[in-house]
């Protein structure tokens, strides 16, 4: 296992958000983490991706414990997340964005991020945008402020911010919401497509079943912080507990 | 001729202005602080560089040390009195930034006296002749290195990496935290530039117009700058740093000889006195009551 998280519990005030959570994920594996609003599925992954320090628990990544290790820390680790709620930054532009996410690479020596520091990055620009603006459609409005795009296409950005970090373990946050039935698909496939060629491990927490039934190889399935059931997509459709929970049936 | 030799003039000092003044807009944009202190790091710097080459250092090794000592000035303020301050509120932070130029103004009172020192010749003596246009090395090479310092940063900011990740954490520090960029760090860097360039600022000010502790004035005079180009904006500091020191040039060469003319004429009035040292903030308070964000600032810019 490349992640193992085990007893994550947080609460706020009285509330239980997540309560004993444990998820294994496999290197190159695709989970996906579903539940209905308010089971504490993006409140996990903040627990995870260092956002918020849980009560218990603890997560480890190949040997380190992520638990309380902030964003720039979890990045050299190789780990990079997407946001339900994409960051507003009004001065820079997409590529700018994503640039920001190449220059945050694990794998960097200390000299070499420092060299890099001070250099103009025309090279890695093109780079960028070829590899990774181009997949997402948004490679024509590359030097636009990212304020000028709708909330499904910054979200495609923010995941192309994190895709350049080249990370081995990604966490997304509901990637497709806001988009398009079409949209969300193509993205779905996307998502695949990068799994195949870079060999990374993802959680995505999504509301769409047709596009988690469609990418993940396991479903998590989360009610009230707690774990309830995990499988492959058909076992959870089958699940009588999880239809009565989640699906919304008798 | 005349024109052009004033126009020339203000540029020097202007670009001087400039480079303190776009430090200030650096460290407001990062932390959102005006910092009072810029103008104790221009008169430390001036110091620091006069004792280096006290000590027997060559001219360009004193600058140059002397922006590094206070790059390092820069980041012991961010860490030993900003982070602390963390969540004290703003005007808390700013008056504690006010101390920090009161008590450095103290320590250099102590360590040289209250006395106008002759400051050490950085460039060498003499003029240049542009075509009638008589400038002396020390304004030509103030103004140049200034002004290209200048336009070497804006670049930096704008076009490397580490330029990106400070304009990532001034745009929104949170969104920058979340996304893996070490904003804390960003802002102890954006501190060290800020007071090196302030400090090279100061050096070149003392070449110009000698070494004493009047030079932490040079700190307000950046705020007409900074208010004039917006309070945000690099690039604008920059426009609005030249932009008054020619007008401070006009105002002594043309404009107060004009005036001095006229009341000698109809009163008993013989002098005006530093007219053009009153000018930036006449033009400071005119531009808070038009334009409060600036020439170039946007709206939800701050005023001060």
């Amino acid at each position: 296992m490349a992640l193992v998280v085990r007893n994550v519990s947080i609460s706020f005030g009285g509330t239980l958000a997540v309560d004993a959570m444990d998820l294994d994920v496999a290197a190159s594996e695709i989970v996906g983490l579903i539940g209905p609003n308010g089971a504490g599925k993006t409140t996990f992954i903040n627990c995870v991706s260092g956002a918020y320090q849980p009560n218990t628990g603890s997560a480890l990544w190949n040997e380190h414990e992520l638990i309380g290790l902030p964003p720039h820390q979890q990045l050299r680790l190789g780990i990079a997340r997407t946001f339900q709620n994409v960051a507003s930054l009004h001065d820079l532009t997409i590529l700018d964005i994503v640039k920001l996410g190449a220059n945050m690479r694990g794998d960097l020596s200390m000299s070499a991020r420092i060299a890099g520091m001070f250099r103009s990055e025309e090279r890695l620009e093109q780079e960028l945008i070829e590899t990774l603006l181009r997949p997402l459609k948004l490679a024509d409005v590359a030097h636009k402020p990212i304020q000028t795009l709708s909330y499904g296409h910054r979200k495609g950005v923010d995941l192309a911010r994190a895709l350049a970090s080249k990370p081995e373990l990604l966490l997304l946050d509901e990637p497709v919401a806001g988009m398009t039935a079409q949209e969300g698909m193509a993205m779905a496939g996307l998502i695949r497509e990068v799994r195949d060629r870079f060999g990374c491990a993802v959680i995505m927490v999504e509301h769409k079943m047709d596009v988690v039934n469609s990418t993940c190889d396991r479903i998590t399935v989360m009610a009230s912080g707690a774990k309830i059931f995990s499988g492959s997509p058909v076992e959870v459709q089958r699940d009588p507990e999880v239809r009565r929970v989640y699906l919304g049936e008798d | 001729m005349f024109f052009i030799q004033l126009l020339s003039a203000g540029i020097a000092t202007g670009s001087i202005y400039a480079l303190i003044a776009i430090g200030i807009v650096l460290i407001y944009k990062c932390s959102g602080v005006v910092n009072f202190a810029q103008g104790a790091y221009a008169m430390v710097g001036a110091y620091v560089t006069y004792a280096l080459t006290k000590l027997g250092f060559p001219a360009l090794v004193a600058v140059l040390a002397s922006m590094m000592v206070l790059a390092a000035l820069g980041i012991a303020t961010e860490r030993l009195v900003l982070r602390p301050m963390l969540r004290a509120p703003v005007v808390a932070v700013m008056m504690a930034t006010l101390g920090i130029l009161i008590f450095a103004k103290a320590i250099c009172l102590a360590i040289w006296g209250p006395d106008q020192i002759a400051f050490p010749k950085i460039f060498p003596e003499g003029s240049i002749n542009l075509g009638g246009i008589f400038m002396t090395y020390n304004y030509v090479a103030a103004g140049v290195l200034s002004a290209t310092l200048c336009a070497a940063f804006l670049a930096f900011y704008q076009f490397t990496s580490l330029g990106l990740m400070q304009r990532c954490a001034a745009d929104n520090s949170r969104a920058a935290l979340a996304i893996g960029i070490h904003v804390s760090n960003q802002v102890s860097i954006a501190w060290g530039m800020s007071a090196a360039l302030a400090g090279l600022g100061g050096t070149l000010l003392a070449t110009l117009n000698g070494l004493s502790l009047g030079l932490e004035a040079i700190g307000l005079v950046a705020f007409p700058v900074i208010v004039l180009g917006g309070l945000t904006s690099l690039g604008g500091a920059f426009v609005a740093g030249i932009l008054l020191g020619v007008l401070e040039a006009f105002t002594d060469g043309l404009l107060t000889p004009a005036i001095e003319d006229f009341l000698r004429a109809y009163t008993n009035v013989y002098s005006v006195g530093a007219l053009q040292q009153v000018v930036p903030y006449a033009l400071l308070v005119l531009m808070l009551l038009v334009r409060p964000q600036g020439i170039f600032g946007r709206r939800g810019t701050e005023r001060i």
